[in-house]
């Protein structure tokens, strides 16, 4: 057979590739034209109408709202019990600081009843240089005063701090970065900053309850977050490129599980070495979904994909969570 | 193969269409669309081989033109700048979904256009079909506005906006890359 055969014989084979229905839908597609025309310009490639993809998938939408809604909720009482029993750990007295109170009531003329001590307040008593007597008032003006024997004089304070409310957390005089705190020593070795716990322990020293019980409760935050994050990218992964339209639904759900990735980063979960890179890698990611839509390019799903597989997200997310904690 | 003739078309007033479709008289409109539907869902469906991806297409291809038509300027037929912009369209659209048609579906199905299918074997009118899917657009859409639907290389010229001698190259190409395909059923094809 010739080339030129060959060529006849193309064409006459080719007429079935793709050969469309022998009655063009006229009218159908007219009424969808004049519809979109009404409606404006927006058109879902893909399905036989604007209206098709809520049709193919007509509790997806809901499902993953209400996922997205549950984790929400789910990690932002967790952060709030969090918080709200770091706080109560900071207020409760531990028995060190028991005793020093109690020491406090035995020295001459001093309240037995301190009232609650403040970020600016001073050392305790008991660290006070020897030179100092103790039981003699501080107050310069007041004769026979520790600074006015030893000629101190009252520090002049130009911009004091201020206290942030009851959260113990002192701004500077800026208002901007936190300025250091001054540290209440304690018998024993526990250390009071500015009425909450300091940072590089977590928790006060020397009470197991009070230690507990935020880590715990950040714990369980953590793996619920980690869990939900696991299910979205594994939703992603799996997810067809017919289902192009699922992306802005992921991406609500990503928006959503971002909020979180950001708040426990800001928290003391993020202290730990390992978990806190598992969680800038996720917000990474979830960064990239949540700009998902259904125009986006193949190119840019990739980038995600590749992401996820050079940063082993979703194998360290997994290892992240422990048997048992999956799906909870 | 169906075609339908350019010369049938030169008999629509394209400038007084053009401007009753401006003014939005919904006569000229539909009178527009009918006009070209015919030809436009057909392409579509040949490039997307899905009939709600051809649907698709070709609304979008009238909602676009209407919303142009106004800086339509004449450079070329109304015909070839529909066409362009619905070959654009069934490609972005393409690129977009990537929903090929699958060839598990019955073949017969689509078959209701008079071919020579019956007279063929069924191994090679698969394996032509995905010949034809495995080439590049470009090589793709030229073959198939050429072979299957029968456009001359002067209008896939000016619908893809390309030289006349691009075009036959391009068709040059896509034919050869199908005989080496099909050179299992008929050896002495390939050079």
């Amino acid at each position: 057979m010739t080339e030129d055969r060959f060529d006849e014989f193309l064409k006459t084979a080719a007429q079935g590739y793709n050969a469309p229905p022998p009655r063009t839908p006229r009218d159908e597609m007219w009424a969808e034209v004049q519809s979109a025309r009404a409606t404006g310009p927006r058109l879902v490639h893909g399905a036989g109408s604007a209206a098709a993809p809520a049709a193919r998938h007509p509790f997806a939408g809901r499902r993953l709202w209400l996922a997205a809604a549950a984790a929400v909720l789910l990690v932002a009482t967790g952060v709030g019990v969090g918080r709200w029993s770091a706080e109560r750990a900071s207020v409760r007295p531990t028995p060190a600081t028991a005793a020093a109170n109690s020491r406090r009531a035995a020295v001459p003329n001093r309240p037995a009843e301190t009232p609650p001590q403040t970020d600016t307040q001073t050392m305790d008593p008991t660290d006070l240089p020897s030179s100092r007597v103790a039981g003699v008032p501080d107050d310069p003006a007041i004769p026979g005063s520790n600074r006015e024997r030893t000629g101190e004089r009252a520090p002049r304070v130009d911009n004091p701090p201020r206290t942030n409310g009851g959260r113990g957390r002192v701004i500077s005089p800026a208002g901007r970065a936190p300025v250091p705190q001054l540290a209440t020593a304690v018998p024993g070795g526990s250390v009071f900053r500015g009425g909450k716990p300091a940072p590089t322990t977590g928790f006060v020293a020397g009470s197991d309850l009070s230690a507990n019980q935020p880590a715990s409760a950040y714990q369980l935050v953590a793996l619920r977050h980690l869990s939900n994050a696991e299910a979205l990218l594994t939703s992603f992964r799996t997810r067809s490129e017919a289902d192009a339209q699922l992306d802005a639904q992921l991406a609500r759900w990503a928006r959503d599980l971002l909020a979180s990735t950001r708040l426990l980063l800001d928290s003391p979960v993020a202290a730990d070495q390992q978990r806190r890179p598992l969680l800038e890698d996720l917000e990474l990611v979830l960064v990239q979904i949540v700009q998902l839509s259904p125009a986006t390019a193949a190119e840019d799903r990739k980038a995600i994909e590749n992401t996820l597989q050079q940063e082993n997200v979703l194998t360290r997310l997994r290892t992240a969570i422990p048997a048992g904690q999956r799906g909870t | 193969m169906e075609l339908v003739a350019y010369e049938s078309q030169s008999s629509v007033n394209e400038s007084q269409l053009i401007n009753r479709v401006i003014a939005g008289e919904a006569a000229a409109e539909r009178e527009f669309y009918d006009t070209y539907v015919d030809r436009i869902f057909r392409l579509a469906f040949r490039l997307a081989g899905d009939d709600d991806l051809a649907r698709d297409f070709t609304q979008a291809t009238f909602i676009t033109a209407f919303e142009k038509m106004g800086s339509f300027r004449g450079e070329s037929s109304l015909s070839t700048w529909l066409h362009s912009i619905g070959v654009s369209v069934s490609l972005n659209g393409l690129r977009k979904t990537k929903r090929l048609r699958e060839r598990e579906a019955p073949m017969d199905e689509g078959m209701t256009v008079g071919t020579t299918w019956h007279h063929q074997q069924p191994d090679l009118r698969e394996r032509l079909d995905r010949a034809i899917d495995a080439l590049g657009e470009k090589y793709r859409t030229v073959f198939v506005m050429h072979d299957v639907e029968g456009y001359t290389h002067e209008e896939i010229s000016g619908t893809l906006s390309i030289p006349i001698g691009t075009s036959k190259s391009h068709l040059f190409q896509a034919r050869s890359k199908l005989r080496v395909a099909l050179a299992d059923f008929a050896p002495e094809w390939v050079s």
